[in-house]
């Protein structure tokens, strides 16, 4: 077996139910530590597999300019600030180079641009969530590149958003906010996180409605052109 | 921008003590704790903000109200009733709680803020550049490109605008958006092809060939082990001290407070106390002159 693959079971098996046992002996308010101990011990494995493999200086600088590209994309469609267009491009990345790069390129993207606005008790859960939107579009898509056109991704990102980026993110708030988690309580969190998580989706779907096909295209040419293959 | 004293310690000391105070901050719900963590949080965010703070501190004080008033309306439980609102009880009990739950979020954005003017980039990769070389040298080039690429963006808008090809300002929706994606087109080609330069430069320069180095600008001096040895030392007495246990709903019951609270007070003061240390140093120093 290889030896991150040894860890990626290592964590999910062993690290997580741990981290959740100590949770139950922690006098407190344990809800927010432990669930994101847990965000982060999910993420380990992906970070883990991608140092173990040694990346070559093409993978690393290619990785690094979409992940700048998805931070730095809003800044084009200024003119409706509520456009979020980060993840829109993060799912491009995941579907041009697998699922484990889009993953990587959203938690990065979602790291480095909280540099600029403030770190938070979010960060660690927009990094797993931008990550799996990534993981998730590279999942379906990458293998299957005939299905990756415009007025399908369109209505597949907006869902992903509204049904698991945006709870993902939502989450966080339920685990600081609540202080008795009936299921009343949580879906009144999830509730009122629809609206954003809709305008969000929105983003994304007209992100990827407009612009993956040029940018797949784009990238596509850079794999032949210049030999890269898989990320 | 002004460093204070804490700031100058070495990334490990920032780290430790955000940990602990952050970790603390979020799991501790006993009143006292909570109170004692909003007050050094806040003292040491206007240390590090100046006047700009108090606009923060202003709308952490009304999310706080909001918090508690907000939280006996989901969670009913408790015994005293001040009053029912559509037949439901509005409960002390659960007001209490609705102010620990507040206070605690208010302790975590404060250290989280701290956080954020301490622990700048270059301490993050300073500190876990030899735990993860190529992420950590993935982020500094992120952090790099990002400014780079706002400002050539901006360049290729003015540009396209300039020739006449730009939306215009009351142009419909999807004109501007058609517009958006053309820019971001141009500027993903722009960056592509940059990052291709930008790779074979780094393979003929030799990367990836062996361990990478790091430049470390941080040096552990002896006031730094002190620090660490000092911030561990209390981290591990507030876990051991205990008597941090508070439950609210349905019945009140809080632990007494004991030298527990006195250790972590300490523990959080650490940098506002350093920077007063530090005032007080220049001043004898200046009066010496």
């Amino acid at each position: 077996m290889r030896k991150s693959t040894l860890f990626s079971l290592l964590a999910i098996f062993v690290l997580i139910p741990l981290t959740l046992f100590l949770g139950t002996q922690v006098k407190g308010r344990w809800y927010y530590l432990i669930s994101t101990l847990v965000i982060v011990e999910l993420m380990l494995p992906f970070f883990f597999r991608f140092e173990a493999r040694r990346p070559q200086a093409r993978e690393l600088v290619i990785l690094t300019v979409m992940a700048a590209l998805a931070a730095v994309s809003r800044v084009v469609f200024a003119f409706s600030p509520y456009l979020k267009t980060i993840t829109g491009i993060i799912m491009i990345t995941g579907i041009a180079f697998g699922p484990e790069a889009g993953f990587l390129t959203g938690a990065v993207a979602a790291f480095a641009s909280n540099f600029f606005f403030s770190q938070g008790p979010w960060t660690p859960w927009q990094m797993f969530a931008y990550g799996f939107g990534g993981f998730l579009a590279g999942l379906i898509f990458h293998n299957h590149r005939s299905w990756a056109k415009p007025w399908i991704l369109a209505p597949f990102g907006f869902f992903t958003i509204l049904l698991l980026v945006g709870p993902l993110l939502d989450s966080c708030t339920v685990f600081t906010v609540l202080s008795k988690f009936t299921a009343k309580n949580v879906l009144a969190v999830y509730a009122a996180g629809i609206g954003y998580n809709a305008t969000h989706g929105i983003g994304a779907a007209l992100t990827l409605l407009f612009v993956s096909r040029p940018l797949l295209q784009k990238l596509d040419r850079l794999q032949t052109k210049y030999g890269i293959l898989e990320l | 921008m002004r460093r204070d004293a804490f700031s100058g310690c070495h990334p490990a000391v920032n780290f430790l003590f955000f940990v602990g105070a952050i970790g603390f901050g979020a799991t501790i719900q006993h009143p006292a704790y909570c109170a004692a963590g909003c007050i050094a949080a806040a003292v040491y965010y206007l240390l590090l903000k100046g006047r700009k703070g108090f606009k923060m501190l202003g709308g952490m004080a009304v999310l706080f109200l909001l918090m508690s008033a907000l939280n006996p309306l989901l969670n009913r439980s408790g015994k005293h009733v001040l009053f029912t609102w559509f037949g439901n009880p509005y409960t002390l009990e659960a007001l209490y709680y609705g102010m620990a739950l507040g206070s605690i979020l208010v302790v975590m954005l404060l250290w989280f803020g701290c956080y954020s003017e301490v622990l700048t980039s270059d301490k993050f990769t300073a500190l876990f550049g030899r735990v993860i070389p190529a992420l950590s040298l993935v982020l500094v080039m992120v952090l790099r490109m990002i400014p780079a690429f706002t400002r050539k963006a901006r360049q290729i808008l003015l540009a396209r605008r300039a020739i006449g090809k730009g939306a215009s300002q009351t142009g419909k929706l999807t004109e501007k958006a058609k517009d958006g994606a053309s820019v971001l087109s141009a500027l993903t080609d722009w960056a592509l092809e940059g990052s291709i330069i930008t790779a074979d430069s780094m393979r003929s320069r030799g990367y990836g060939t062996g361990r990478r180095t790091n430049f470390q600008i941080f040096r552990m001096t002896a006031r730094d082990y002190f620090l660490l040895a000092l911030i561990l030392a209390l981290e591990i007495a507030v876990i051991l001290l205990g008597g941090t246990g508070a439950s609210f709903t349905p019945r009140l019951k809080i632990d007494p407070i004991g030298w527990g609270l006195a250790v972590y007070c300490l523990l959080l003061w650490i940098p506002t106390l350093l920077q007063i240390k530090e005032v007080i140093a220049w001043r004898i120093s200046i009066s010496k002159i």
